[in-house]
């Protein structure tokens, strides 16, 4: 940010004009989303094949050895240790991280930080992308109905995952990359279509419906060729979205580009902004709207990818969240995007617990969840405020 | 300012402007010519306006006025960049506009459109902030100079008890006064306003006029406007300009602009015209039709009136 003040006096009392102008209800909203992830995430690793009470579990999570133990986090986050040997040699980057294995530490400790925590993480991290994600898509498109998955990312995710899995299962151990690619490569064909002299929201609606009829035709007939019921199982879990089994490694797959996108969408709530005044006075305040709207559209499409390639696609979050927020903060995204960040990954990791949990020991796919609990939400979202839908 | 310079026509006005952009260094009298424009709108055929050459003098308020679909708000966009010409150039200081970044652009000309829409959950202070918008990079925070002509803007425009208020709880006046202020907080040398008067009551109407007037008296700022009421572009306007059929009929000071001959070609209306110290006052007769009386007029026709006035 550039600031013309240099003073520290100055900067301080910048920095209390600031949090004075922080809005009640938008403080409130993101306390309360950070208890509700705290809350689901005690019980997700207080509960599971090897119980442990809540006190039990409260103590591994803060355990002292684990969190100041720099070794941990480097092999949690990194998946290795950090070879200091080369860190100043360029050339020798490539065995940069050696691999390295956990240290010792209790049988608590162990499970709640290796098996169970991440699972909480990965849901923090795709509800944030999901919900930022349908925010932005709802800027862009100006349509209440948006979500991450409007212009195609969805359909043709959901097709490249039915291909790797039916017909090219050699590739498995690539659906993570392949689904978010196929997801982007749809886009960009929407954008495409909807491509005539420039865009209009009206248009990309359009070519994301058309798309999307057409690669879910074709999903949908990949089922059909599908001879084992694991690799229907398995396509299901990945097409309405799962965190089971999810890891570090998923952890470590989906941050970068989560910090990227979250980076990236806060630093451009103002664009939105003027989008949201309309085309013609956004352009007439010397915005290049074509080129704003592609490049919002490209983070938002970076920030569903990320979280498809680590939870596949879940549904309803990215549509929900952005309401919820608006309802609560108003429309203005440098609030909406913020809120948006905290109350998504509120939502995912409540859904998890009941994903998980609900029908012990059977795991239903998060997307599931989402949607029964969402629907009804919505439903009384738009029952309840007159003005439901509008941006 | 200009009331009272000598009666300039067409011509003599681009001369005029050309020696103003003879010197870029003169910040404050900006210049807009559209020259040669062809305008057609990407959905349409055939121009809406074929080849016309219009200048906004410099540090004056230029009023476009015509019949429904004259094409007084297309040549505004045409004029303001927002409908790029297939022929023809629009020339911003001297410059063409379509070799200038959008920012720059819009850091100099403003334009106010007809219907402007906003969410309704925005307070008006931040409505005006976003004129700011082609003042600040993409990492940058509110600046001082923000603030003050964020200001200045609501002061101009009068609707400093709006401030906290929420668009969406605006009547239409109050609305519009709030778009006036966001376009002046763009705080640029040439301001286009396309129909700021139409749909609000005598008040507001009023009150748009008087930040006009204002702008124009004590700013240089170089105004275009679309009106709808030939009264009160007539009142408010430097200069006039005439439009039917996407051709310019007339040009000029609004006391020769404003006649029964030009209300009768132009606007297919008898009227009669008197003159009074608020300009010229126009008592509207009845409606003209085809063929009435049309021969004795067009015999009549002056020698810079093209021929093309004939209502088919």
């Amino acid at each position: 940010m550039v600031s013309r003040s240099t003073g520290v006096t100055d900067a301080w009392s910048r920095a209390l004009n600031w949090l004075s102008g922080v809005d009640a209800s938008l403080l409130g909203l993101c306390l309360a989303s950070i208890g509700v992830v705290f809350a689901g995430g005690l019980v997700q690793v207080s509960f599971g094949a090897y119980s442990m009470t809540i006190v039990e579990a409260w103590q591994a999570v803060f355990d002292p050895q684990v969190l100041f133990d720099l070794e941990v986090w480097q092999v949690l986050l990194l998946g290795g240790q950090v070879n200091t040997d080369v860190l100043l040699n360029p050339l020798a980057w490539d065995s940069l991280i050696v691999d390295a294995s956990l240290p010792e530490m209790s049988k608590q400790s162990l499970i709640v930080w290796n098996i169970r925590l991440p699972r909480v993480l990965v849901g923090v991290l795709v509800g944030m992308n999901l919900a930022v994600s349908g925010a932005i898509f709802q800027a862009v498109t100006r349509n209440e109905l948006a979500s991450p998955f409007i212009l195609g990312v969805s359909s043709g995710a959901g097709l490249m995952i039915l291909l790797t899995l039916v017909v090219f299962s050699g590739l498995s151990t690539l659906l993570p990359l392949i689904a978010s690619t196929g997801g982007a490569v749809a886009f960009l064909i929407v954008y495409a279509i909807a491509w005539k002299n420039g865009t209009s929201p009206v248009r990309l609606v359009l070519a994301g419906v058309i798309v999307s009829t057409v690669f879910g035709s074709l999903q949908t007939a990949m089922f059909f060729f599908a001879d084992d019921i694991g690799i229907v199982q398995s396509a299901i879990a990945w097409t309405t979205g799962s965190l089971t089994g999810t890891d570090w490694e998923q952890v470590r797959m989906a941050l970068p580009w989560t910090v990227v996108a979250m980076g990236l969408s806060l630093f451009s709530s103002r664009q939105l902004n003027v989008l949201l005044l309309g085309e013609n006075t956004a352009k007439s305040l010397g915005m290049s709207v074509e080129k704003v709207r592609f490049a919002l559209s490209g983070v938002a499409v970076l920030a569903a990818s990320a979280s498809i390639a680590v939870a596949g696609i879940v549904g309803f979050i990215g549509l929900i969240v952005p309401h919820m927020v608006r309802n609560i903060v108003g429309s203005d995204y440098r609030k909406l995007v913020v809120g948006c960040v905290f109350a998504g990954p509120a939502l995912m990791v409540g859904a998890d617990v009941g994903a998980r949990l609900a029908l012990n020991p059977t795991q239903i796919p998060v997307g599931i969840v989402t949607g029964l609990v969402g629907g009804p939400y919505f439903l009384y979202l738009m029952r309840k405020q007159q003005q439901m839908g509008e941006i | 300012m200009s009331r009272n310079q000598p009666r300039t026509n067409g011509t003599d006005a681009e001369s005029t402007n050309g020696a103003v952009t003879g010197s870029p260094s003169n910040q404050s009298e900006a210049s807009l010519t559209g020259e040669g424009l062809v305008l057609t709108y990407p959905s349409g055929d055939s121009p809406i306006i074929d080849d016309e050459t219009i200048t906004a003098e410099p540090g004056a308020v230029t009023a476009l006025v015509g019949p429904n679909g004259s094409g007084k708000s297309t040549l505004l966009k045409g004029l303001a960049n927002q409908l790029t010409p297939e022929a023809g150039s629009v020339l911003l200081d001297g410059q063409d506009i379509q070799t200038l970044d959008t920012k720059a652009i819009a850091r100099k000309l403003g334009l106010l459109s007809q219907e402007s829409t906003s969410p309704n959950s925005i307070t008006v202070e931040d409505l005006v902030y976003h004129g700011r918008y082609p003042h600040r990079g993409f990492f940058d925070s509110v600046t001082e100079e923000d603030e003050a002509a964020v200001e200045r803007a609501i002061d101009l425009a009068g609707c400093g008890h709006l401030r906290d208020r929420e668009v969406g709880s605006l009547s239409g006046g109050q609305k519009q006064l709030a778009w006036i202020a966001m376009v002046l907080a763009q705080d640029t040398d040439v301001l286009l306003l396309d129909e700021p008067t139409t749909f609000l009551d005598l008040h507001h109407q009023l009150e748009v006029m008087e930040i006009i007037e204002t702008l124009r008296d004590e700013s240089d700022i170089t105004i275009v406007v679309v009106l709808h009421d030939i009264e009160q572009a007539a009142r408010l306007a430097d200069r006039m300009v005439a439009l039917k059929d996407g051709e310019i009929q007339a040009r000029g000071q609004p006391e020769d602009v404003v006649t029964e001959r030009l209300l009768a070609d132009v606007f297919e209306i008898e009227a009669e015209v008197s003159v009074t110290p608020h300009g010229p006052r126009i008592n509207p007769i009845r409606a003209r039709h085809d063929g009435d009386e049309h021969a004795v007029d067009d015999d009549s026709t002056g020698a810079e009136r093209p021929e093309e006035v004939v209502a088919e």
